[in-house]
């Protein structure tokens, strides 16, 4: 069962996320800010990430370019109420940008296609 | 290993760890402002490393290479020349790899000439990953909409979706390289004369990404502002050079780009608060490029009735029955047309060159028309648009492996 990690300090979104995926026979594991967030990912091996931006006490921006700098491979999904952030080039170490909204057929895509991914060249190469 | 070509060591450099390479042509003017920013960079950010500045120039007839001598700066220099009539980009950093080898370089980074917007930290962020253990760096900055059009609408989709690696500025000019990934440039059998020419950016950051190296992006802020050519005119050198390096490497890289699904960013470095996106106002001649791909297709309609799928053919023809003012090439036909192309380059059935030439028009008009869909509109926005294109190439990609498959190849022409 794929594992998915929601970052975001909104309690109801993460109880949304985990409603609506765990109903697809999804994982999830909650992270309601960016405290110590390398060490969970370590220990707890998510496949995916969903990551909000605005954080009360967290750049999801800033979080996006550590977890990028130590996992490079892993899929990381931007999940902002703000789309004027897909102008930053900080987005770019992201797999997807997804505007947040109540439908969330959009970020079940991206979830399934940040899934599917396959560069097997890459693999070799970060060695 | 020796280096070929006029070398002038006037401080008698025989080491150093990182190197800046400055490829120049006929840049006398625009060259000096380079090697300043350059030298400060590397005074600067790696203080504790021998350093060099090394101008590798490609057949100036102006005096590039004096100016470059001339300027003071606080790392010593050294000046390359291609033998005489031995021209091009792709030789000149031939020649960059070799001498930096001979130093004993680790980290060596190269920035063209004509910049006017570069700055030290340009050096500092596309040589530091490098010493952290990268083998290759690729710049990100903000481009005017006009400019990196053979970028945007060809390199950057086309290798993205091959190759599963977003690096979003491909062939951009402006890298950083680690000494092990000079060493495979050097040993690699894929030297063509494509290469030599303009088709060595494009070159250096396929082989990075297929290689056992690590790749990175370095964030060099914006506007890039240097001396820009016209996309309809001299860039169809440019073109042809990179189109045809990236479908040759089609062939031997074959085995891995066709099990590469949808793609993977690529780790960011530089990024900072409060970079300057504001950008100078459009140049291109939207006009000039739309006239370009009608009349282009018209002349290549011949060849295009043996290289293109039935129903693209018949969709390009309506496009290029349209006038200026409605005329638009969407992203997901222009995809399919290149995909044709590199299918009937692989086929080996159409001499090559006359495949590469007559992708030329509709690679204007793809332009023409993103140029008119953008009009005014914000750097996010100019980027958004392109990374739609960039989607759309990734999910056509299927239909580039059916033609591939049914081409299947013989020798090339």
């Amino acid at each position: 069962m794929p594992r998915i990690m929601v970052v975001d300090d909104e309690a109801s979104i993460r109880m949304l996320y985990r409603e609506e995926f765990e109903d697809d026979d999804y994982e999830v594991i909650e992270a309601e800010d960016g405290e110590r967030l390398l060490e969970r990912i370590a220990r707890e091996k998510p496949d995916v990430i969903v990551l909000d931006i605005k954080m009360a006490a967290y750049d999801g921006l800033d979080l996006l370019q550590e977890i990028r700098q130590h996992h490079h491979d892993l899929p990381i999904i931007i999940s902002s109420a703000y789309g004027a952030y897909k102008g930053d080039y900080k987005t770019l170490a992201a797999d997807y940008y997804v505007v947040k909204s109540s439908d969330l057929s959009e970020l079940k895509q991206k979830v399934k296609k940040a899934l599917e991914g396959k560069v097997p060249v890459k693999a070799k190469a970060e060695r | 290993m020796t280096c070929g070509g006029g070398e002038e060591n006037p401080e008698g450099v025989k080491q150093a760890e990182v190197v800046v390479g400055i490829p120049s042509c006929n840049e006398a003017d625009w060259i000096p402002f380079v090697t300043e920013q350059a030298a400060i960079g590397l005074a600067t950010y790696f203080p504790g490393y021998r350093s060099a500045l090394i101008n590798c120039d490609h057949g100036s007839r102006d005096h590039t290479r004096s100016a470059f001598l001339s300027v003071p700066t606080p790392v010593p220099k050294i000046s390359l020349a291609t033998p005489a009539g031995v021209t091009g980009k792709g030789n000149a950093l031939r020649s960059l790899f070799l001498k930096a080898l001979e130093l004993g370089a680790r980290a060596i980074v190269v920035v063209d000439a004509d910049l006017r917007s570069i700055t030290p930290r340009w050096i500092k962020n596309l040589g530091e990953p490098l010493l952290a253990g990268y083998g290759f760096v690729s710049p990100v900055y903000v481009r005017p909409r006009f400019d990196g059009t053979i970028t945007n609408h060809f390199a950057y989709p086309f290798l993205r979706a091959l190759y599963g690696r977003r690096i979003r500025q491909p062939n951009g000019g402006d890298f950083g390289f680690s000494a092990e990934m000079a060493r495979l440039y050097l040993e690699s059998d894929l030297w063509d004369e494509h290469v030599s020419l303009w088709g060595i950016d494009i070159w250096m950051t396929t082989l990075a990404i297929q290689s056992p190296y690590r790749v990175a992006q370095a964030f060099l802020g914006g506007p890039k502002i240097h001396r820009i050519k016209d996309p309809g005119t001299a860039f169809n050198s440019m073109f042809v050079d990179v189109l045809y390096t990236l479908f040759r490497l089609l062939e031997s890289h074959e085995e891995t780009w066709t099990q590469v699904r949808w793609s993977k960013p690529v780790p960011i470095f530089g990024l900072g608060p409060g970079e300057n996106e504001s950008l100078p106002p459009s140049q291109a001649n939207e006009e000039q490029f739309h006239q370009a791909c009608v009349e282009g297709f018209a002349r290549h309609l011949p060849l295009c009735r043996r290289v293109l799928a039935g129903e693209v053919l018949g969709q390009l023809a309506e496009v290029a029955r349209l006038s200026f003012e409605h005329f638009e090439l969407p992203p997901d036909l222009w995809a399919r047309a290149v995909y044709d192309f590199a299918a009937a380059f692989h086929a080996g059935k159409e001499p090559r060159a006359d495949l590469v030439r007559a992708l030329i028009p509709f690679y204007l008009g793809r332009a023409c028309s993103f140029l008119k869909s953008t009009r005014g509109a914000q750097p996010h926005r100019v980027e958004d648009v392109i990374e739609q294109q960039c989607l759309i190439f990734e999910e056509t990609k299927p239909y580039l492996l059916e033609r591939w498959l049914e081409t299947g190849s013989s020798s090339a022409g």
